[in-house]
Protein backbone atom coordinates (compact mmCIF):
# COMPACT_ATOMS: atom_id res chain seq x y z
CA UNK A 1 0.00 0.00 0.00
CA UNK A 2 3.13 2.24 0.85
CA UNK A 3 4.87 1.04 -1.80
CA UNK A 4 1.40 1.83 -3.82
CA UNK A 5 1.20 5.70 -3.09
CA UNK A 6 4.83 5.97 -3.04
CA UNK A 7 4.43 5.36 -6.83
CA UNK A 8 1.36 7.28 -7.53
CA UNK A 9 3.21 10.53 -5.46
CA UNK A 10 6.66 10.00 -7.71
CA UNK A 11 4.24 9.89 -11.05
CA UNK A 12 2.66 12.84 -10.10
CA UNK A 13 5.60 15.04 -8.98
CA UNK A 14 7.46 13.69 -12.48
CA UNK A 15 4.14 14.75 -14.30
CA UNK A 16 4.70 18.25 -12.27
CA UNK A 17 8.26 18.66 -12.86
CA UNK A 18 9.59 16.80 -15.88
CA UNK A 19 9.13 18.71 -18.71
CA UNK A 20 11.24 16.31 -20.79
CA UNK A 21 9.99 14.28 -23.62
CA UNK A 22 9.87 10.54 -23.91
CA UNK A 23 8.40 9.37 -26.66
CA UNK A 24 9.62 6.11 -28.77
CA UNK A 25 11.15 7.05 -32.29
CA UNK A 26 11.13 4.64 -35.11
CA UNK A 27 13.79 4.45 -37.70
CA UNK A 28 12.02 2.94 -41.09
CA UNK A 29 12.60 2.53 -44.76
CA UNK A 30 13.72 0.36 -47.45
CA UNK A 31 16.18 -2.07 -46.99
CA UNK A 32 20.18 -0.38 -47.25
CA UNK A 33 18.97 2.73 -47.39
CA UNK A 34 21.00 3.05 -44.05
CA UNK A 35 18.74 3.21 -40.89
CA UNK A 36 21.22 0.94 -38.93
CA UNK A 37 24.29 3.25 -39.49
CA UNK A 38 21.52 6.31 -38.52
CA UNK A 39 20.89 4.35 -35.36
CA UNK A 40 24.56 4.02 -35.16
CA UNK A 41 25.29 7.32 -35.82
CA UNK A 42 23.00 8.82 -32.83
CA UNK A 43 23.71 5.89 -30.74
CA UNK A 44 27.55 7.01 -30.54
CA UNK A 45 26.75 10.82 -30.61
CA UNK A 46 24.98 10.16 -27.67
CA UNK A 47 25.32 7.16 -25.76
CA UNK A 48 29.39 6.35 -27.25
CA UNK A 49 27.98 2.87 -28.62
CA UNK A 50 26.90 0.65 -31.18
CA UNK A 51 23.20 -0.26 -31.68
CA UNK A 52 23.32 -3.34 -34.29
CA UNK A 53 25.76 -4.54 -37.18
CA UNK A 54 25.35 -2.49 -40.90
CA UNK A 55 26.55 -4.26 -43.95
CA UNK A 56 26.29 -3.81 -47.66
CA UNK A 57 23.69 -7.15 -47.93
CA UNK A 58 20.33 -5.80 -48.01
CA UNK A 59 17.97 -7.21 -44.92
CA UNK A 60 20.83 -7.21 -42.77
CA UNK A 61 18.50 -6.26 -39.95
CA UNK A 62 15.65 -8.88 -39.84
CA UNK A 63 14.79 -8.03 -36.16
CA UNK A 64 13.45 -4.86 -34.44
CA UNK A 65 16.28 -3.92 -32.43
CA UNK A 66 15.47 -1.48 -29.29
CA UNK A 67 18.05 1.26 -27.99
CA UNK A 68 16.03 2.62 -24.58
CA UNK A 69 16.52 5.73 -22.61
CA UNK A 70 18.45 7.56 -25.43
CA UNK A 71 18.93 11.92 -24.85
CA UNK A 72 19.33 13.90 -27.28
CA UNK A 73 20.00 17.77 -26.91
CA UNK A 74 19.53 20.85 -28.81
CA UNK A 75 20.14 23.91 -27.88
CA UNK A 76 18.41 24.08 -24.00
CA UNK A 77 16.01 21.24 -25.17
CA UNK A 78 16.37 17.57 -24.45
CA UNK A 79 14.37 14.63 -26.05
CA UNK A 80 14.23 11.31 -24.38
CA UNK A 81 13.54 8.38 -26.54
CA UNK A 82 13.44 4.84 -27.38
CA UNK A 83 15.04 4.23 -30.77
CA UNK A 84 13.93 1.34 -32.91
CA UNK A 85 15.65 0.25 -35.89
CA UNK A 86 13.43 -2.01 -38.40
CA UNK A 87 14.11 -3.94 -40.94
CA UNK A 88 13.53 -2.60 -44.31
CA UNK A 89 10.41 -3.11 -46.04
CA UNK A 90 10.27 -4.54 -49.38
CA UNK A 91 7.82 -5.70 -51.50
CA UNK A 92 9.73 -8.98 -52.90
CA UNK A 93 12.18 -10.84 -51.45
CA UNK A 94 14.04 -13.52 -52.99
CA UNK A 95 17.08 -15.87 -51.70
CA UNK A 96 18.36 -15.89 -54.99
CA UNK A 97 19.38 -11.94 -54.44
CA UNK A 98 21.56 -13.48 -51.29
CA UNK A 99 23.26 -16.11 -53.30
CA UNK A 100 24.77 -13.23 -55.49
CA UNK A 101 26.72 -11.84 -52.50
CA UNK A 102 28.53 -15.23 -51.44
CA UNK A 103 25.65 -16.73 -48.81
CA UNK A 104 25.21 -20.10 -49.48
CA UNK A 105 21.26 -21.56 -50.46
CA UNK A 106 20.45 -22.99 -46.94
CA UNK A 107 20.92 -19.68 -45.05
CA UNK A 108 20.08 -17.55 -48.18
CA UNK A 109 16.75 -19.00 -48.29
CA UNK A 110 16.29 -18.83 -44.11
CA UNK A 111 17.78 -15.23 -44.38
CA UNK A 112 14.92 -14.57 -46.64
CA UNK A 113 11.88 -16.00 -44.98
CA UNK A 114 13.48 -13.82 -41.42
CA UNK A 115 13.53 -11.04 -44.12
CA UNK A 116 10.00 -11.46 -44.73
CA UNK A 117 8.92 -11.88 -40.92
CA UNK A 118 10.86 -8.72 -40.23
CA UNK A 119 8.86 -6.93 -42.56
CA UNK A 120 5.65 -7.94 -41.24
CA UNK A 121 7.37 -6.97 -37.21
CA UNK A 122 8.10 -3.24 -38.75
CA UNK A 123 4.64 -2.96 -39.65
CA UNK A 124 3.07 -4.28 -37.34
CA UNK A 125 5.48 -2.27 -34.82
CA UNK A 126 4.12 1.14 -36.22
CA UNK A 127 1.18 0.77 -33.72
CA UNK A 128 3.78 0.95 -31.08
CA UNK A 129 5.97 4.12 -32.17
CA UNK A 130 5.22 7.96 -31.65
CA UNK A 131 7.37 9.41 -34.57
CA UNK A 132 9.08 8.01 -37.63
CA UNK A 133 12.28 8.91 -39.14
CA UNK A 134 11.64 8.07 -42.55
CA UNK A 135 15.36 7.06 -43.77
CA UNK A 136 15.37 6.86 -48.02
CA UNK A 137 18.69 6.25 -50.56
CA UNK A 138 19.22 9.24 -52.07
CA UNK A 139 21.08 7.97 -55.26
CA UNK A 140 17.79 6.09 -55.53
CA UNK A 141 14.75 6.37 -57.01
CA UNK A 142 12.26 7.65 -54.47
CA UNK A 143 9.24 7.39 -56.40
CA UNK A 144 9.15 3.56 -55.38
CA UNK A 145 5.90 1.68 -54.12
CA UNK A 146 7.69 1.09 -50.46
CA UNK A 147 8.74 4.32 -49.91
CA UNK A 148 4.71 6.26 -50.84
CA UNK A 149 3.74 3.37 -49.32
CA UNK A 150 5.02 3.82 -46.06
CA UNK A 151 5.00 7.40 -46.01
CA UNK A 152 1.15 7.35 -46.52
CA UNK A 153 0.75 5.13 -44.22
CA UNK A 154 2.00 7.24 -41.75
CA UNK A 155 0.35 10.77 -42.33
CA UNK A 156 -3.02 8.07 -42.62
CA UNK A 157 -2.54 7.24 -38.97
CA UNK A 158 -1.39 11.03 -37.62
CA UNK A 159 2.33 9.85 -36.82
CA UNK A 160 5.07 12.65 -37.39
CA UNK A 161 7.33 11.99 -39.90
CA UNK A 162 10.89 13.55 -41.17
CA UNK A 163 12.28 12.29 -43.91
CA UNK A 164 15.73 11.12 -44.50
CA UNK A 165 17.61 11.42 -47.69
CA UNK A 166 20.99 9.72 -46.99
CA UNK A 167 24.45 8.84 -48.66
CA UNK A 168 24.45 12.35 -49.78
CA UNK A 169 28.32 12.09 -49.58
CA UNK A 170 28.18 10.08 -53.03
CA UNK A 171 28.74 11.08 -56.23
CA UNK A 172 25.32 10.16 -57.33
CA UNK A 173 23.13 11.62 -54.39
CA UNK A 174 20.13 13.27 -55.66
CA UNK A 175 18.74 15.14 -52.75
CA UNK A 176 16.36 17.38 -54.56
CA UNK A 177 14.47 14.60 -56.06
CA UNK A 178 13.83 13.60 -53.02
CA UNK A 179 12.71 16.71 -51.83
CA UNK A 180 10.67 16.73 -54.81
CA UNK A 181 9.16 13.82 -54.12
CA UNK A 182 8.37 14.68 -50.87
CA UNK A 183 7.44 18.16 -51.17
CA UNK A 184 5.08 18.41 -48.05
CA UNK A 185 7.99 16.86 -45.48
CA UNK A 186 10.40 17.96 -43.93
CA UNK A 187 13.09 16.19 -45.97
CA UNK A 188 17.05 16.62 -44.64
CA UNK A 189 20.23 15.38 -46.43
CA UNK A 190 22.29 13.65 -44.26
CA UNK A 191 25.36 10.84 -44.61
CA UNK A 192 24.91 8.70 -41.44
CA UNK A 193 28.29 6.87 -42.29
CA UNK A 194 30.25 9.92 -43.14
CA UNK A 195 28.23 12.27 -40.32
CA UNK A 196 27.49 14.66 -42.86
CA UNK A 197 24.28 17.58 -41.72
CA UNK A 198 23.87 15.02 -38.48
CA UNK A 199 23.72 18.52 -36.53
CA UNK A 200 20.93 19.73 -38.68
CA UNK A 201 19.38 16.46 -38.55
CA UNK A 202 19.12 16.71 -34.63
CA UNK A 203 17.66 20.27 -35.14
CA UNK A 204 15.14 19.21 -37.31
CA UNK A 205 13.99 15.83 -35.44
CA UNK A 206 12.65 18.26 -32.58
CA UNK A 207 11.12 20.53 -34.93
CA UNK A 208 9.08 17.38 -36.20
CA UNK A 209 8.51 15.58 -32.80
CA UNK A 210 7.01 18.18 -30.85
CA UNK B 1 -15.80 -17.55 -60.88
CA UNK B 2 -14.34 -21.16 -60.48
CA UNK B 3 -12.84 -22.67 -56.58
CA UNK B 4 -10.32 -25.01 -56.24
CA UNK B 5 -9.84 -27.83 -53.68
CA UNK B 6 -6.87 -27.88 -52.12
CA UNK B 7 -6.38 -31.28 -51.24
CA UNK B 8 -7.31 -32.72 -55.41
CA UNK B 9 -7.39 -29.33 -56.86
CA UNK B 10 -10.56 -30.27 -58.12
CA UNK B 11 -12.50 -27.44 -60.09
CA UNK B 12 -15.71 -25.94 -59.44
CA UNK B 13 -18.38 -23.43 -60.22
CA UNK B 14 -19.82 -21.00 -58.22
CA UNK B 15 -22.61 -22.23 -56.28
CA UNK B 16 -21.77 -25.79 -56.53
CA UNK B 17 -23.16 -27.98 -53.45
CA UNK B 18 -19.28 -29.67 -53.16
CA UNK B 19 -18.21 -25.37 -52.23
CA UNK B 20 -20.71 -25.21 -49.16
CA UNK B 21 -20.67 -28.97 -48.27
CA UNK B 22 -16.72 -30.21 -48.61
CA UNK B 23 -15.08 -31.40 -51.87
CA UNK B 24 -15.98 -35.15 -52.79
CA UNK B 25 -12.42 -36.16 -51.67
CA UNK B 26 -13.46 -34.70 -48.03
CA UNK B 27 -11.47 -31.57 -48.06
CA UNK B 28 -13.31 -28.28 -47.24
CA UNK B 29 -10.79 -25.49 -47.70
CA UNK B 30 -11.22 -23.79 -51.57
CA UNK B 31 -9.52 -20.84 -52.92
CA UNK B 32 -11.32 -18.87 -55.13
CA UNK B 33 -9.42 -17.19 -58.19
CA UNK B 34 -10.57 -15.25 -61.46
CA UNK B 35 -11.06 -16.98 -64.48
CA UNK B 36 -7.98 -14.88 -66.09
CA UNK B 37 -5.83 -15.99 -63.97
CA UNK B 38 -7.06 -19.27 -64.08
CA UNK B 39 -4.40 -20.80 -67.07
CA UNK B 40 -1.06 -19.24 -65.23
CA UNK B 41 -2.69 -20.58 -61.75
CA UNK B 42 -2.28 -24.09 -63.49
CA UNK B 43 0.94 -23.38 -64.44
CA UNK B 44 2.48 -22.12 -61.39
CA UNK B 45 1.31 -25.10 -59.59
CA UNK B 46 2.68 -27.90 -61.77
CA UNK B 47 6.41 -26.06 -61.53
CA UNK B 48 6.37 -26.71 -57.50
CA UNK B 49 7.69 -30.01 -56.52
CA UNK B 50 6.21 -31.99 -53.19
CA UNK B 51 9.69 -31.25 -51.71
CA UNK B 52 9.21 -27.19 -52.37
CA UNK B 53 5.87 -27.05 -51.10
CA UNK B 54 6.77 -28.60 -47.98
CA UNK B 55 9.57 -26.66 -47.48
CA UNK B 56 7.36 -23.47 -48.39
CA UNK B 57 4.37 -25.15 -45.60
CA UNK B 58 6.96 -25.61 -42.78
CA UNK B 59 8.44 -22.18 -43.62
CA UNK B 60 5.21 -20.27 -43.07
CA UNK B 61 4.06 -22.66 -40.43
CA UNK B 62 7.08 -21.56 -38.21
CA UNK B 63 6.40 -17.90 -39.31
CA UNK B 64 2.96 -17.53 -37.87
CA UNK B 65 3.56 -20.63 -35.04
CA UNK B 66 0.32 -21.89 -35.81
CA UNK B 67 -1.87 -25.17 -37.41
CA UNK B 68 -3.46 -25.14 -41.14
CA UNK B 69 -7.14 -24.85 -40.72
CA UNK B 70 -9.12 -28.24 -40.72
CA UNK B 71 -12.55 -28.20 -40.13
CA UNK B 72 -14.78 -25.41 -41.88
CA UNK B 73 -14.65 -24.67 -45.47
CA UNK B 74 -13.07 -21.68 -45.84
CA UNK B 75 -12.78 -19.62 -49.52
CA UNK B 76 -10.12 -16.90 -49.92
CA UNK B 77 -9.28 -14.31 -52.30
CA UNK B 78 -6.53 -12.47 -50.45
CA UNK B 79 -3.12 -12.90 -49.43
CA UNK B 80 -0.89 -10.66 -48.12
CA UNK B 81 1.95 -12.78 -48.73
CA UNK B 82 2.48 -14.91 -51.69
CA UNK B 83 5.36 -17.46 -51.58
CA UNK B 84 6.63 -17.86 -55.41
CA UNK B 85 9.38 -20.88 -54.30
CA UNK B 86 11.40 -21.97 -50.80
CA UNK B 87 12.89 -18.82 -49.94
CA UNK B 88 10.86 -15.90 -52.42
CA UNK B 89 8.19 -13.84 -51.55
CA UNK B 90 5.94 -11.06 -52.74
CA UNK B 91 4.55 -8.63 -50.38
CA UNK B 92 1.16 -7.17 -50.65
CA UNK B 93 2.51 -3.70 -48.09
CA UNK B 94 -1.00 -2.46 -48.75
CA UNK B 95 -2.76 -4.78 -47.29
CA UNK B 96 0.18 -5.68 -44.69
CA UNK B 97 -0.78 -1.38 -43.83
CA UNK B 98 -4.31 -1.88 -43.57
CA UNK B 99 -3.82 -4.32 -41.01
CA UNK B 100 -5.55 -7.39 -43.05
CA UNK B 101 -5.32 -10.57 -41.75
CA UNK B 102 -1.80 -12.18 -42.17
CA UNK B 103 -2.75 -14.69 -45.38
CA UNK B 104 0.11 -16.10 -46.55
CA UNK B 105 -0.39 -17.76 -50.02
CA UNK B 106 2.04 -21.24 -49.99
CA UNK B 107 0.85 -21.86 -53.48
CA UNK B 108 -2.47 -21.63 -55.49
CA UNK B 109 -5.18 -23.31 -53.32
CA UNK B 110 -3.61 -23.52 -50.41
CA UNK B 111 -3.03 -20.85 -47.66
CA UNK B 112 -2.22 -20.47 -43.89
CA UNK B 113 -3.57 -17.67 -42.09
CA UNK B 114 -1.96 -16.30 -39.08
CA UNK B 115 -5.16 -16.22 -36.98
CA UNK B 116 -4.20 -14.83 -33.49
CA UNK B 117 -2.67 -12.23 -35.53
CA UNK B 118 -6.09 -11.23 -37.41
CA UNK B 119 -8.10 -11.82 -34.00
CA UNK B 120 -5.96 -9.49 -32.17
CA UNK B 121 -6.73 -7.39 -34.99
CA UNK B 122 -10.51 -7.89 -34.96
CA UNK B 123 -10.65 -6.58 -31.18
CA UNK B 124 -9.26 -3.43 -32.16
Amino acid sequence: MLNALQMFLNKFINNIFNKKKHIKLGLYGPPNAGKTTLANRICQDWLGEDMGVASNVPHETREIQIKEQVNIKSGNKEISFNLVDTPGIATRIDYEDFLKVGIKEKEAKKRAKDATKGVIDSIKWLDEVDSVVVVLDSTKDPYSQVNITIIGNLVARDIPVLVVGNKVDLKRAKLKKVKAAFPQYEVIGISAKKGNNIDDFYETLFKVVK
Amino acid sequence: MPHQCVRCNTFYEDGAEEILKGCKCGAKLFFYIRKDRLKKVKEETVNLTEKEKKEIEKDVIGMVGGDMPKEKPIVLDLESIKIRKPGQYDLDLVKLFKGEPLIFKLEEGKYVIDIPESFKKLKK
